[in-house]
């Protein structure tokens, strides 16, 4: 039978949780040869995608992207996080700044699979078809 | 002059103002393959099945349509250039089933099946959308068929007649004159209180092409859209085709219209979608058709109906047409398509050949509605005439075997061959009603028994010649759409007064 990608991760993930270092890393070693005898190396890029997805799911944490022009203040920034914590019941919110003047003002927050689009440029662009159409 | 300007700009401040750009959680997800017109995409988590998908390309926004949502992925198929598209472009969900415009303005018009215009005629300007998949109506909402179709074919009209809100297959092999019956319809839904709407169905352009100058030569084009995916496109654009033209005639439908609707041809679109099922992986069955491959011409075919009083009492009808190989009915789509439909139209090489046209095969082809939907004076004829049609078969085998024959079985003989001629009819010529009355009347009465079979076709037209310059009695008809003893005497004096006229009746 084949393994999924996702049924790799999980189960390292299970494997690993709690453990102390010098044990996951025989884990892992364990791991790479089993990946190696399935002939499944193609995989790892979906592994890790997985794993980070079920590692940050089971603690709770949340990764998400911040595009913005200018850096957010600690103000706005908490009101982000808020938001996140909110939407997603993540207890921890990893936020990754980045800053893009090509996006006029505003920002664009990623997440999961959702984004919220609240950049200059994309109202520029919304309000061009508006009154194209 | 000031004025103007200052309203203008007036205007202008006011719909900036008024623009309001809302900023809304999106679903997104990101192209994991791209393949031949389908996308397989991550994330997505919200998708709902058929609908709208934004791929953010380069080249700009491409649309496609979820088809197949699966745990961790979508399966979309693709309806434009997907080699725009590259593995890792952000595709949005859009929270809208697929749709297309419809309305009046799309009468007369050339369009694809997103509802995108061909003929150079600029943008549809309607802002009214129906979802291209519906689900047909229901029981309480329908009425049975009782309005006649006229196709102006004569064979058909008589022996395999139409009603308004039944599905008739035409089937058979290539080059047998399939589209061509189809067109004759339309041409003949002039003045008929009938919109028509033609799906080409990966046709060749050129065909089409020819097909449109027809129609717009015969004036059908004011009441006809034609919705076109030809040969080039896409296999997902040729998969939605017929249901974009469905939902178009929905339009007036709803609107308490008739609309007749022609698929040319579900064969093409069964490959089309084998093609896409394939592609997404989905299990083949028999001859590699996915297994719901009968739903998805039954789905489409149900949406043909006929509604009743209280819900407008519109109607569709709807004329499939199937591309047999080598005349094998027995093959999956055309059985699966013949007990979808109300009946079919079984063309034959055989008839084709020997100078039957059109090769209707009066044998195989039935139609278990439309009889109700005749009116009165062509029951009566016609009646009789398919009696003449099957003996005239049944004699005509057994005739081949011996020379030695009764003075009856002689009459029957030569009546059907009158019968046979009369039959044959040319391409983008349609006859009205009243006029097939009037010669199946003569035939069945043995008016044409003196006129020589070789002479049969030209003294026929001279004989509508003679009704048309004498309009009284296809008046008549045509109103009453009854045969009482009047018109019958009317008609016999016609068919008289024109013999007079002509020196080849034998003697």
């Amino acid at each position: 039978m084949k393994i999924s990608a996702q049924q790799y991760a999980l189960s390292l993930y299970q494997l690993v949780e709690g453990k102390p270092e010098n044990e996951v890393k025989k884990i892992l070693k364990n791991f790479v040869v089993f990946l190696n005898k399935n002939l499944d190396f193609n995989k790892v890029n979906e592994i890790t995608n997985s794993f980070v997805k079920i590692w940050n799911f089971e603690h709770g944490e949340l990764s998400a992207e911040l595009v913005s022009a200018r850096e957010f203040g600690p103000t706005a920034k908490e009101i982000v996080i808020d938001y996140l914590k909110e939407k997603s019941g993540a207890k921890k919110v990893l936020l990754n700044e980045i800053e893009d003047k090509d996006i006029l003002g505003g920002f664009i927050l990623k997440y999961d699979n959702k984004i919220v689009d609240g950049s200059l440029k994309n109202s520029l662009e919304e309000l061009k078809i508006k009154i194209e159409a | 002059m000031s004025s103007t300007k200052d309203f203008i700009i007036e205007q202008l401040k006011e719909e900036i103002s008024g623009f309001k750009s809302e900023v809304s959680e999106k679903s997104v997800g990101r192209v994991l393959k791209v393949s031949d017109g389908i996308a397989l995409v991550s994330g997505l988590s919200e998708a709902m099945m058929s609908e709208i998908l934004k791929f953010k390309t380069e080249k700009g926004d491409i649309t496609g349509v979820a088809l197949n949502l699966e745990e961790n992925l979508v399966g979309a198929i693709i309806l434009g250039d997907f080699t725009a598209i590259k593995e890792g472009d952000e595709v949005q969900a859009t929270k809208r089933i697929l749709e297309v415009p419809v309305g009046e303005a799309v009468i007369g018009r050339v369009l694809n099946p997103l509802g995108e215009p061909l003929d150079g005629k600029g943008k549809v300007e309607t802002n009214k959308f129906y979802p291209v998949e519906k689900i047909a109506p229901g029981v309480i909402t329908r009425a049975s068929v009782k309005e006649p179709v006229q196709t102006g074919i004569k064979a058909i009209d008589a022996m395999i007649p139409i009603g308004r809100g039944q599905r008739e297959l035409i089937i058979g092999d290539r080059q047998l004159g399939k589209t061509a019956l189809a067109i004759d319809t339309i041409i003949n839904q002039k003045g008929q209180n009938m919109k028509c709407v033609y799906v080409a169905i990966g046709q060749k352009e050129s065909k089409i092409a020819n097909i449109v100058s027809k129609l717009t030569e015969n004036g059908a084009m004011e009441y006809t859209t034609v919705v076109l995916a030809g040969a080039s496109n896409s296999a997902s654009l040729l998969y939605i085709a017929p249901y974009a033209g469905c939902a178009m005639a929905e339009y007036f439908l709803d609107k308490g219209e008739d609309v007749l609707i022609i698929y040319d041809d579900l064969s093409k679109h069964a490959v089309s979608y084998r093609e896409i099922s394939l592609l997404l992986r989905r299990p083949p069955g028999r001859e590699a058709y996915p297994g719901d491959v009968f739903y998805l011409h039954s789905r489409l075919l149900e949406r043909a109906c006929k509604l009743n009083k209280e819900y407008g009492g519109g109607s569709i009808t709807a004329l499939p047409i199937i591309e047999t190989q080598a005349g094998d009915l027995s093959a999956y789509i055309p059985t699966n398509v013949i007990s979808i439909t109300d009946g079919q139209i079984f063309l034959e090489p055989d008839l084709f050949y020997k100078g039957n046209r059109p090769a209707v095969n009066a044998g195989l082809s039935v139609s278990r509605v439309g009889s109700s939907a005749q009116i009165k004076a062509m029951k009566k004829v016609a009646g009789k005439m398919r009696l003449e049609a099957a003996q005239y078969r049944e004699l005509a085998a057994f005739a081949q075997f011996g020379s030695d024959l009764d003075e009856d079985t002689k009459k029957k003989l030569e009546r059907g061959k009158r019968l046979y001629e009369i039959f044959k009819q040319d391409q983008y010529m349609p006859l009205s009603v009243a006029k097939q009355v009037i010669i199946y009347y003569s035939l069945i009465n043995g008016f044409l028994d003196d006129v020589p079979v070789e002479k049969t076709r030209e003294f026929e037209s001279a004989l509508y010649k003679y009704a048309d310059l004498n309009d009284g009695v296809l008046k008549l008809i045509e109103e009453k759409k009854e045969l009482d003893e009047e018109i019958e005497n009317k008609i016999k004096q016609l068919v008289n007064d024109c013999k007079a006229t002509v020196d080849y009746l034998i003697k």
